[in-house]
């Protein structure tokens, strides 16, 4: 019954008590519901309880940690900086962010195809384009980078240029996505227009879809490579450039000064691609 | 002699929906200001844009200028577009672009794609660009950007575009339903002033009955695909105009 607002005149004055028979029944209800919310509680705090016993205590060698003060002792080991290391440090980090720089580069190149199949209005052929795109951006994304790193440095062998190809690799997922979507929230007015015009579907991107979606493209490019300059930091592990190296080389030789060194300059080159990133979106958004 | 023939033109948008378009036929004269009128849903939309095909008509035979464009391969069809102007109702501009940039676009069917990579227009365009701008009183906007602009300079703009292609034709898509009356007279006294001038004639989507008649000197009348009516503006009475718009209060 539509409720009419003519009608709350007619309406009895407020009293509650006229409710108590409604009232009972749904206390009645609560009250059974009580030991269903109660039994599922259990349920969970048993099933933490569990698991910490399984993986924390039974797993764990408490032997070997120690007392607190021993515990303290291998904390405070990491404390202090590596001077000598510094000279050993400009290269690799220079190395990593020109593997975070190229390969979110190469990351947009490779979008191009994907997301121009992979947005539903432009995809070329929809029964075969959208589906290999959308694998194109699954694939690229739910493999990590550790692992993009260990397949390229098995194809390309050791150094930098596998690096790249597994940021790039692994950037393609979420650019061409947010790109495909994009595409697919455009105006279709000024693509009626250019087509009207004559325009050829180049144009057509070119004029009439491109400065539409430029802003966000911009927008996500500069986000993933904030996220690739840490993505690469850690791709040395697997031997494919930059710091990653150097940290696993200090840890194999106990040289835990070196470690916390690697890991401020991690952090350094961090925090510029954060200021960089926040510099240029203020100027472009 | 007739610019555009179009005999008992079909359309529907897919094999299953409802026909849009149940056999439209009229012609347009080298001169013509031609109106089509009639209720939302009458299929005055889909009739424009089958004249340029960006609505494929399913079937019937459409001529222009000696043309069979209902036969026409995608080159060929390109040659077309950019012989017919076309003004939408939302404008259709390049918002993040400027004024000359949109303008230029009207170009774009004789421009290469490597010329459009790089934006290269020849002096030539950039020229007729300016002295269109400067006729449909834009020539202080020129760098502005186009959603900088009031509903009715974005317009002009969309008509300096159109102009641009030295069209044959002009295919005028509701032009004025998103302006306001007044906005609106001036807009299509400013086509009509061009259209005469550049001698192009003009087939014309209008909601606005009495712009219609004032306008236009010949009109067709459609109600749910069907031609109700078809003849010179004089010829349209009180009585025709109720039999088109029974479906809909006037």
């Amino acid at each position: 019954m539509p409720w009419k607002f003519s009608e709350v005149a007619d309406m009895q004055p407020i009293s509650a008590a006229r409710f108590g028979a409604g009232a009972d029944a749904i206390l009645m209800q609560r009250r059974n519901k009580r030991y269903v919310i109660a039994a599922a509680y259990a349920a969970m705090l048993a099933l933490v309880i569990w698991s910490i016993d399984v993986t924390v205590v039974k797993d764990t060698d408490w032997e070997r940690i120690g007392s607190l003060a021993e515990v303290m002792e291998s904390v405070n080991r990491f404390v202090g900086i590596d001077f000598e290391l510094f000279s050993n440090l400009l290269v690799p980090t220079i190395e990593t962010l020109m593997i975070a720089c190229l390969g979110t580069f190469l990351g947009l190149i490779l979008c191009i195809p994907a997301a121009w199949f992979g947005a539903m209005n432009i995809t070329p052929y929809k029964p075969v384009t959208y589906p290999l795109a959308r694998l194109m951006m699954t694939l690229s994304r739910s493999i990590h980078e550790i692992v993009w790193a260990l397949f390229f440095v098995s194809v390309v062998g050791l150094g930098p240029m596998a690096g790249v190809f597994a940021i790039a690799v692994r950037s393609v997922g979420f650019i061409a996505k947010m790109t495909a979507e994009a595409i697919e929230d455009i105006d279709h007015g000024p693509v009626e227009a250019i087509r009207a015009a004559g325009g050829s579907p180049f144009q057509v991107v070119y004029y009439a879809i491109l400065p539409q979606v430029l802003p966000q493209i911009v927008s996500v490019v500069i986000f993933e490579w904030e996220i690739n300059i840490r993505r690469s930091a850690v791709l040395g592990l697997v031997g494919a450039g930059g710091l990653g190296l150097v940290f696993f080389r200090q840890m194999n030789t106990f040289n835990f000064h070196g470690v916390t060194t690697v890991i401020l300059a991690i952090l350094l080159i961090i925090l510029m691609g954060e200021a960089v990133s926040y510099f240029i979106r203020r100027r472009l958004i | 002699m007739a610019i555009l023939k179009v005999t008992d033109l079909h359309a529907r948008y897919s094999a299953k929906g409802p026909e849009i378009l149940k056999g439209i036929s009229f012609e347009v004269e080298d001169n013509d200001f031609f109106a089509i009128i009639g209720p939302s849903g009458a299929g005055k939309s889909t009739l424009i844009r089958c004249i340029n095909r960006l609505v494929e008509p399913t079937s019937g035979s459409i001529i222009f200028d000696n043309r069979d464009v209902t036969r026409l391969r995608r080159k060929d069809l390109r040659r077309l577009r950019r012989d017919i102007g076309m003004i939408f109702q939302e404008f259709n501009l390049i918002n993040r672009m400027s004024v000359m940039d949109n303008v230029l676009s009207g170009r774009l069917g004789y421009t290469s794609d490597i010329r459009t990579l790089f934006r290269a227009f020849p002096r030539s365009d950039i020229e007729h660009a300016l002295e269109l701008l400067e006729r449909v009183g834009l020539s202080d906007h020129v760098d502005k950007r186009a959603d900088e602009l009031s509903g009715g300079q974005r317009q002009r703009v969309g008509i300096a575009r159109a102009l641009m292609q030295n069209p044959k034709l002009m295919l005028l898509d509701e032009p004025t339903s998103a302006l306001d009356p007044k906005i609106s007279r001036e807009v299509m006294e400013l086509i009509k002033q061009m259209a005469q001038e550049l001698k192009v004639p003009c087939l014309c989507n209008i909601h606005d009955v009495k712009l219609a008649q004032e306008f236009c000197n010949k009109i067709i009348g459609l109600q749910d695909g069907v031609t109700m009516f078809s003849g010179a503006t004089e010829l349209m009475d009180e009585a025709k105009l109720g039999e088109i718009y029974a479906m809909e209060v006037l």
